[in-house]
This record gives C-alpha cells, sequence and structure tokens, in this order.
C-alpha cells in the first residue's frame, strides 16, 4: 500500500490546556476511501485543519502527498481539495462563477475550466441551475456545488469535513452516490469525516473511530464488525426435533442457541455461510419457516470501543469541548 | 499573483453592483446632506475662509467626496468579517495563492468602490446646483483634463489609504460587533477633525493641528485648489498630493503586513 497521507503522533492543543487531538497515528492508502467516524469535538475537523494546512499542528509529523505539512504547505495545497463543514459557496455568485473563481485560485487554465466546469455541474446534476444565483439554491444544492469546486483542479486526494451534515435523508443519499461515482470513476482519495454511522459504513473502505482526540480503533467495516462476534441468524425450524448439533457442524458456524423453536445462530459472515446452513438442515430433514440475517451495526461498533453509544457522546460533555474548539478554531483562524 | 488577485477583486465588485440597495443607500446619504443639511446649515462665509469657493454648499460638497470615499472603505471591512463568518477566508487559505492576495484584492475592490461612489456623489453635487431651491457644487477654476485627472489621483490615493486600514482591521477583528465599535470610534473622529466639511481656520487650535494631518484634510485640500479659482490652499498642491502618496504607501505596507499576520495559521 501506497500511503498518500501519514500521521503520526499528531497533538493539536488549543490555548495551552485543550487536546483537541491526542497522539493520533494512521496512515491513508492512495485511492482508498478513509472515513473518521465520531461524535462532534472528537477531533475530527481539527485533524482535516492540520492536514489541509489551515491550522498549524503542536506536534508530531503529517505528510499529504509526501509532503510534509507544515515545511510545504502551498505545495499540499495544490494537490488536495477541500470542501469544508460549512457552506462556503458564494450567495452573491451564480453557480458556474463560483466555479470559475475557484478554478482561477487553483491555477486551472481558463479553457480547461470552462469544459471541466460543465463537465462537473452535469456530474452533480446542477447543470440548469448553473446560472443562477447560488442564494436561490436549496442546502443539498450547495453541498454539491460546494463538492464539484473541490474537484476542479483533479486534486489527488479530497478532504471532505461531514460531507452530509445538516442535509434530508434524500439529499444525503444523492451525495452518497456522488462520492462512490467517484470512487468508481478516479483514483482519488477521499478523507471523510462524520459523525452518521451509516455514511461510514456504507461509503469508507476504512474507518477510524474517533473519540476524544484519540483513535479508538482503525480498520475496515467489515472487520469492525466482525471483531464484535460475527453476524446472527435467526431461524424457526417446524416440529419439535432438536437441530442444534447439524447446525454447529456448518463450516463458519461459531455457536448455536436454541430457544423454543427458534435458534441464535452466530456466524462470521452471514451472507456467505446461510445458504449452506440451511442446505444442511434441510439435509437432516429440517422444515425452515423463518429466517433473518441481523449483522452487527456501526452503532454496536463504536460502543464497544468508545465505551458509549455514538447519541450519547453527542449529547454528553463533548458538546462543551466541541463549542471551545469550534470557537477557537474560528477565531483562530 | 495577478490572475487570483484580479479574480477575487472582480468577486467583491460583483458583490456591490448586484446588492442595488447598497448602492442606493450610498446615494441617499449624499442627497440627503446636500439637500437637508446643507441648507439648514446656510454658513456665510466669504471664498476667502472658504479656501476659495464660492458658497459654503459648495464647500462642503467637496468634503463630501472624500468623506463618502471614507465611509465606502468602512465598509469594505464588513465583507472581510462576513466572509470569515461563512467559511469563505478558511476556503482562501486552503488554497494554492499567495497569501497577499486575499488584502490586496479588498484594497483594490474596496478602493474602486469608493473613487465610483465619490464620483457619483460629485455628479449629483454638480446636478443639485442647477435645480432650483437647492445648492450644490459650483465649479469656478479653468476645470480641464488635467485637474480631473489630478482629481481622480487623490481620490485614488485616499482610497487606498483607507481601504488599507480597514481591511488591516477587519482581518485582525473577527467578530461583526467590535468592527462596528472600532469603526464607529474612527469615522467620526476622522471626518470633523479634518477640513471636510469645516474650515480649519475656526478650529481650536489642538483640532488644528490634527486635522492638518488628516488625510481626508490633504484630499479635500487639494481638490478645492482644483476646483475653485483662487483657491489658497492650507497647503500647495503638490504637497497635499505627495502626502496623499506617502499616506497610502504606508498604509497599505502596514496593512498587507498585518493582514499577513493575521491570515497565518496558528
Amino acid at each position: 500500500m501506497t500511503a498518500i497521507i501519514e500521521v503520526k503522533d499528531l497533538v493539536k492543543v488549543y490555548n495551552g490546556s485543550i487536546r483537541a487531538v491526542d497522539g493520533i497515528t494512521f496512515e491513508v492508502a492512495e485511492g482508498e476511501v478513509f472515513g473518521f467516524l465520531g461524535p462532534n469535538g472528537a477531533g475530527k475537523t481539527t485533524t482535516i485543519a492540520v492536514l489541509t494546512t489551515l491550522l498549524q499542528k503542536t506536534s508530531g509529523e503529517c505528510k499529504v502527498c509526501g509532503i510534509d505539512v507544515s515545511k510545504n504547505p502551498t505545495e499540499v495545497r495544490r494537490s488536495i481539495g477541500l470542501v469544508p463543514q460549512e457552506m462556503t459557496v458564494d450567495d452573491d455568485l451564480t453557480g458556474r462563477e463560483n466555479m470559475l473563481l475557484q478554478a482561477t485560485l487553483y491555477g486551472v487554465e481558463m479553457k480547461v475550466a470552462k469544459e471541466r466546469i460543465d463537465e462537473l455541474l452535469a456530474l452533480v446534476k446542477l447543470e440548469e441551475a448553473a446560472d443562477r444565483m447560488v442564494k436561490t439554491y436549496s442546502g443539498g444544492m450547495r453541498k454539491r456545488l460546494e463538492l464539484s469546486e473541490g474537484l476542479i483542479h483533479r486534486p489527488r486526494v479530497l478532504f471532505l469535513d461531514e460531507p452530509t451534515l445538516g442535509l434530508d435523508i434524500q439529499t444525503r443519499t444523492t451525495m452518497w452516490e456522488h462520492i462512490r461515482d467517484l470512487r468508481k470513476n478516479s483514483n482519488m482519495t477521499v478523507f471523510m469525516t462524520t459523525h452518521y454511522l451509516e455514511e461510514a459504513d456504507s461509503l469508507c473502505d476504512r474507518i477510524g473511530i474517533i473519540d476524544k482526540g484519540k483513535i479508538m480503533a482503525l480498520d475496515t467495516p467489515i472487520k469492525l464488525k466482525e471483531s464484535l462476534g460475527g453476524d446472527v441468524i435467526s431461524l424457526k425450524i417446524s416440529g419439535e426435533t432438536d437441530f442444534t448439533e447439524s447446525i454447529r457442524s456448518v463450516e463458519g458456524v461459531l455457536s448455536a442457541k436454541r430457544e423454543d423453536g427458534s435458534y441464535r445462530v452466530k456466524v462470521l459472515n452471514g451472507e456467505t455461510v446461510t445458504a449452506p446452513l440451511l442446505h444442511e438442515i434441510s439435509k437432516k430433514g429440517g422444515s425452515v419457516t423463518y429466517v433473518s440475517l441481523e449483522r452487527p451495526n456501526m452503532d454496536q461498533v463504536f460502543l464497544e470501543y468508545t465505551g458509549r453509544s455514538l447519541r450519547d457522546a453527542e449529547q454528553s460533555g463533548s458538546y462543551d469541548r466541541m463549542a471551545v474548539a469550534e470557537r477557537m478554531r474560528r477565531s483562530g483562524s | 499573483m495577478i490572475r487570483e488577485t484580479t479574480a477575487l477583486m472582480v468577486r467583491e465588485l460583483k458583490h456591490w453592483y448586484r446588492a442595488k440597495i447598497q448602492i442606493f443607500m450610498l446615494l441617499i446619504q449624499p442627497i440627503v446632506w446636500l439637500g437637508l443639511f446643507g441648507q439648514a446649515l446656510p454658513l456665510q462665509l466669504p471664498p476667502a475662509a472658504l479656501n476659495g469657493a464660492p458658497d459654503y454648499m459648495s464647500y462642503m460638497s467637496v468634503g463630501m467626496l472624500a468623506v463618502t470615499a471614507l465611509f465606502t472603505c468602512m465598509f469594505a471591512g464588513m465583507s472581510v468579517v462576513w466572509d470569515r463568518r461563512f467559511g469563505f477566508l478558511n476556503k482562501l487559505r486552503a488554497a494554492p495563492i499567495p497569501r497577499g492576495a486575499i488584502p490586496v484584492s479588498r484594497i483594490l475592490a474596496a478602493m474602486i468602490r469608493a473613487v465610483i461612489s465619490a464620483l457619483m456623489v460629485l455628479l449629483i453635487a454638480l446636478i443639485f446646483t442647477h435645480i432650483p431651491g437647492l445648492a450644490g457644487l459650483t465649479v469656478t477654476s479653468n476645470f480641464d483634463v488635467m485637474s480631473a485627472l489630478g482629481m481622480l489621483l487623490i481620490l485614488v490615493l485616499l482610497a487606498t489609504a483607507f481601504s488599507a486600514v480597514f481591511v488591516a482591521i477587519a482581518l485582525t477583528i473577527k467578530t461583526q460587533e467590535t468592527l462596528f465599535a472600532v469603526i464607529n470610534l474612527l469615522n467620526l473622529p476622522l471626518m470633523f477633525a479634518s477640513a471636510a466639511l469645516f474650515p480649519v481656520n475656526s478650529m481650536p487650535d489642538w483640532l488644528q493641528a490634527v486635522a492638518k494631518v488628516n488625510p481626508l484634510t490633504l484630499a479635500v485640500d487639494g481638490m478645492r485648489q482644483l476646483l475653485f479659482s483662487g483657491s489658497v490652499g492650507i497647503y500647495p498642491l503638490w504637497v497635499d498630493i505627495l502626502g496623499l502618496l506617502a499616506f497610502s504607501v504606508v498604509l497599505v505596507v502596514i496593512g498587507i503586513v498585518v493582514a499577513m499576520r493575521a491570515l497565518k495559521e496558528k
């Protein structure tokens, strides 16, 4: 794996006391969609700010595309795209004007820019609204424009800070599709942060679970879920015969429990084990009347690694940390 | 550098001319001043006391040009604060552009806006003279192309100096409230401690001393010499212009240095 983002022992302390990022180490491979999952105030945005050269780190080492972010920020800026959390598109310009301004700021030649703008606006389905003032756009349209702005110079790494924060479910799904398309059509690396579990689960190749400035776990969504003990298949088999032993004999089954005619079967991978399991039961003369497959969700994963559910983390003490960190980030810039 | 700066400057100017209400308000102000304030205060002073202006309204109209330039520059700061608030400033900081492009584009845009606004006020003042019942600016000199260029140069220099100050202040100050406070603290003293609205001779000594080094005084003093025949300036015309040039160079340099420090990552 060629690492395109290398972070070693990154620490960021605000005002000498608030450790927003507390010694994190990770690598992101080229072409990967990497996500930071964590509650507000966990240190996600701070990490992005350091990696995108907006914030000076306190200590540690950060390289993006092999370039040290503190030593050569301008070079880093050239090779990355940033879609920030806030809506930063300009209300009083049209969509196209916004894109043109972005192209100029990133040194894209005018002729190339014009072609690319058409292409990108089509990609995010904004062709028709392109010449309207952005103030007439909906929240989802702004976010899509923001996304396409981040792509105008074909960055090697795209940073998405909470790409679907505050969007309704439908718009969120559209954003996900756009991000998936990107992944399919290019070798661009995406570094994103989110506090939505489904988002991390469905988009990211690998997820870092971050809480209170520390990485608590880092792996593929499947492995993270597996580490919780795999999937659960629930079965109902008609008749009085006990099939527990035959179920246990199927490869990939970790454990099986019978509770008045229902079976709870823990397996490593529900998708591949279900068919052989059903086959085995029917071979032994059982007739299955009900099957369901339950996979551990990211909420359980978060709970497992941080000791609290994501929802609790959002509501509890981390709120104040967030407010403080946010204020500092704004005033510091 | 030039390409990015121009693009950012054009953005600012687009904001301005698209916000029609802003331009409207900007014009209302001098109309109210010239139309009401000027009528209510019929100062009867001889041209000698008025820098050679034939009447007080002509004298004050010139002051209005300069004050309009000053006020327009002040509002340039507001857009900087808004841009910080909406994250646009961070977007610029993340872009591979020379950081200097950020303050320079603002200063240029503010300067252009201020000069255009001042010229609009000039036009209004010239029209007002010809409307019965109203008073405005009566030009008594042989106003030629050179005088016109001189006026333009004075306005450009004045506006550059002020916009540099306010852009730097706005980039350093983080919130709108504080910026308002600072603007209010600066604008009235700047306006009254100058020859813009009243002749300096009638001021107490200490105020005269302040007024005589106020860039607004230099600007109006120079413009009056260009517009009124027989105008004896506080300073010779070339001193006014050189003084303004010095002011704008120094303030732009300080402004950019301060702005760059404010834009640095912490």
